[in-house]
């Protein structure tokens, strides 16, 4: 099992008398500079105290016009955690590829911030948020296309000698020689998120990279994510490797379960009813209506309807508690869904800087090394025999 | 007496399409807007009664395929020329509602000698500062269902906001009831998400239309400002401009016999 300590750099300060969107059309008369000055830097202070927890890496990502994630350019905390840390895996999850013209600009970003973190970037690309597509004014009935061929760029200009032509529908570029080139080689692990799309999981699968399940959603949604993942894998001709599936969770430990609930709960509420809604917009042509229909079939379950505390840990929305029931419960999540990356939510709004910390060192000294003895590196996690305490 | 129209297929370039039909006489081709209109509209069954009625389903709306090889208004005008020409109408009158007054104009700002006579009914195509088109992607039914009629007592002004009700309450919507308008809106965005609902170059090309136009515009129609009528009726050298009271967005659903009339005075002329 890897562990990652995600970060959203969400927005802690809407006022309380906001009660629309978080995305798109939400003021932005409402960012307080002041808060982003305070906040960018502390947020990165809990991703490089990962490093020093023992996590095995840490993943920024990008979102556009919103309260929910202020990371426009994740490849510009990327570069600084690149710089600020030494051991952990930089995780960009991810690029959101149809966003960007030329592309180009991702194979070179993401080649920068291998070659400054020595090798340790983990090279996430994504289609981009439902919201995204109203913000940049990009036709989503292109993006898959504009994905596939900003992928194929992307991969060429690392693997291929330059320079080349790529003559595609969406992108038109005379001259593919990205300058600088990735360490890793032949390019770096390869991530991408989905929610359930069939055109993502089967693009995955073909391309044996590592399919990131999006959170807020009952756990059953991810065990059926997870499970259409592996049946895209055997279609292929292999059996998907744990490192192949991701699953993001909010998690928060204290040194009691009443003490946990006590005091996350209003952070979690807010994050909620106040950042996500607006997320969950999917504009017309973003996905087929084969996709979609498949989508559906999870939306409801969707975090936004949630309504009491009873729900949220029904569903594991979030894993909340002591050390030992936290432990307890991500191992029989893990065993049940088999991921062999494990990516925790611990910032979620407005959860104060040091809860954050304290949960986060909790974490990082009480429930990973039992984690890691359950799981050891190389084996399967699906259906894992539990030898925990 | 209505007419209702029969459902057949034409071959394509792009695939297979839809091609609503019923009546004799003069051709009226029907373009739909961007909720797909059709079979059952009795704007059309009326107007059947005195001509032809050829009523084309656009790709990527009911039945028809192709909409994976049309990516703009460019793409979708060619498509209307083949459709025009496998249905062997050199030069007909030709009737549009929103997104499919907008390739109506398309169409006779290219090809003036297509199109015998026009009619544009809540037209789009056209991007006015100041009095823009309302958002069509995206927003709730119910909302949605106040732009396109005046009366919210119409069947699918109802049904409309019974949908939203149910998305509201969590009820399970069949997939469906929910798959035609998801396909038709993701085939409007194709043509109309950027630039939204409008072509910059058309309004200079509007004096190529030398066809007869008759603009109907509902008066509660809130979604298009009347700016728009009123910059179509300008802009096209013989055109007059004609409102149409307690009628919104969907005026060919929600006054039929009116239209009728006005399409019948318009083509007989």
């Amino acid at each position: 099992m890897r562990f990652f300590s995600f970060h959203l750099m969400p927005y802690p300060a809407l006022p309380d008398d906001y009660d629309g969107p978080a995305w798109v059309t939400c003021p932005n008369s409402l960012f307080d500079p002041g808060v982003g000055s305070q906040i960018y830097n502390r947020y990165l202070d809990e991703l490089i105290l990962a490093e020093e927890l023992g996590f095995d890496g840490v993943c920024v990502n990008e979102h556009h016009q919103n309260a929910y994630g202020l990371m426009p350019s994740p490849n510009l905390m990327a570069s600084i955690l690149a710089r600020q840390t030494s051991r952990v895996r930089i995780a960009v999850v991810g690029n959101a590829l149809p966003l960007y013209d030329p592309p180009t600009r991702v194979a070179e970003e993401f080649a920068m911030i291998d070659c400054i973190s020595g090798g340790r970037l983990i090279a996430g690309m994504v289609v981009g948020g439902g919201p995204e597509y109203y913000s940049f004014s990009i036709n989503p009935a292109h993006a898959r296309e504009r994905f596939q061929e900003a992928h194929d760029i992307i991969k060429r200009a690392w693997t291929e000698p330059g320079p080349f032509e790529f003559i595609g529908k969406h992108y038109k570029l005379r001259y593919v020689n990205s300058w600088p080139r990735p360490v890793q080689q032949p390019h770096p692990e390869i991530w991408i998120p989905g929610v359930g799309s069939l055109e993502t999981i089967e693009f995955v699968a073909r391309n044996r990279y590592a399919y990131m399940g999006i959170p807020y959603f009952h756990i059953d949604v991810f065990e059926r994510m997870f499970k259409m993942m592996r049946e895209a894998c055997q279609r292929q001709g292999y059996e998907v490797d744990p490192l192949q599936l991701g699953w993001l969770v909010p998690i928060y430990v204290a040194e009691t379960d009443a003490e946990a609930r006590r005091q996350y709960e209003d952070h979690f509420w807010y994050f909620v009813r106040r950042l996500l809604p607006g997320i969950n917009i999917s504009p017309p042509g973003y996905t087929s209506i084969r996709s979609y229909e498949n989508i559906l079939k999870g939306a409801k379950t969707f975090a936004l309807n949630l309504k009491t505390w009873d729900e949220v840990q029904a569903g594991e929305y979030a894993i909340v508690g002591s050390p030992e029931t936290v432990t307890e419960r991500l191992t029989e999540n893990l065993r049940r869904l088999g991921p062999g990356n494990l990516l925790g939510l611990f910032q979620l709004g407005t959860l104060p800087a040091d809860a954050t910390r304290r949960s986060l060192e909790l974490f990082g000294t009480e429930v990973m090394p039992k984690l890691r003895a359950a799981f050891p590196a190389g084996q399967p996690v699906l259906g894992a025999p539990a030898a925990v305490a | 007496m209505a007419t209702s129209l029969s459902d057949g297929r034409l071959s394509t370039n792009v695939g297979t399409v839809q091609v609503l039909r019923a009546g004799a006489g003069d051709p009226v081709v029907y373009l739909h807007s961007a909720m797909g209109e059709g079979a059952g509209t009795l704007f059309l069954e009326d107007l059947a009664d005195e001509r032809e009625v050829v009523a084309p389903v656009f790709p990527g709306f009911g039945e028809s395929e192709g909409i994976e090889s049309i990516d703009d208004m460019d793409d979708a005008v060619f498509h209307l020329l083949d459709v025009l020409d496998r249905l062997g109408l050199s030069s007909p009158a030709v009737v549009g509602l929103s997104l499919g007054g907008w390739m109506a104009a398309e169409l006779a700002v290219r090809y003036p000698d297509r199109v015998s006579r026009l009619v544009l009914v809540n037209p789009v195509g056209l991007y006015l500062p100041g009095a823009e088109i309302k958002e069509l992607f995206g927003r709730p039914l119910r909302e949605l269902a106040q732009d396109m009629f005046a009366d919210q007592s119409h069947p699918m002004a109802q049904m409309m906001s019974q949908l939203d009700t149910m998305a509201a309450s969590e009820v399970d919507i069949p997939f469906e009831v929910l798959r035609p308008l998801l396909q038709s809106m993701a085939a409007t965005a194709k043509l109309a998400w950027d630039p939204y609902l409008h072509d910059p170059k058309l309004a200079g090309r509007l004096h190529r239309v030398s066809s007869p136009a008759l603009i109907v515009r509902g008066a509660q129609d809130t979604l298009v400002p009347r700016a728009h009528a009123e910059a179509y009726a300008s802009g096209i050298s013989r055109a007059a401009l004609v409102e149409v009271e307690g009628a919104a967005h969907l005026l060919p659903l929600e006054k039929p016999a009116e239209l009728v009339e006005l399409v019948k005075a318009h083509l007989g002329a």
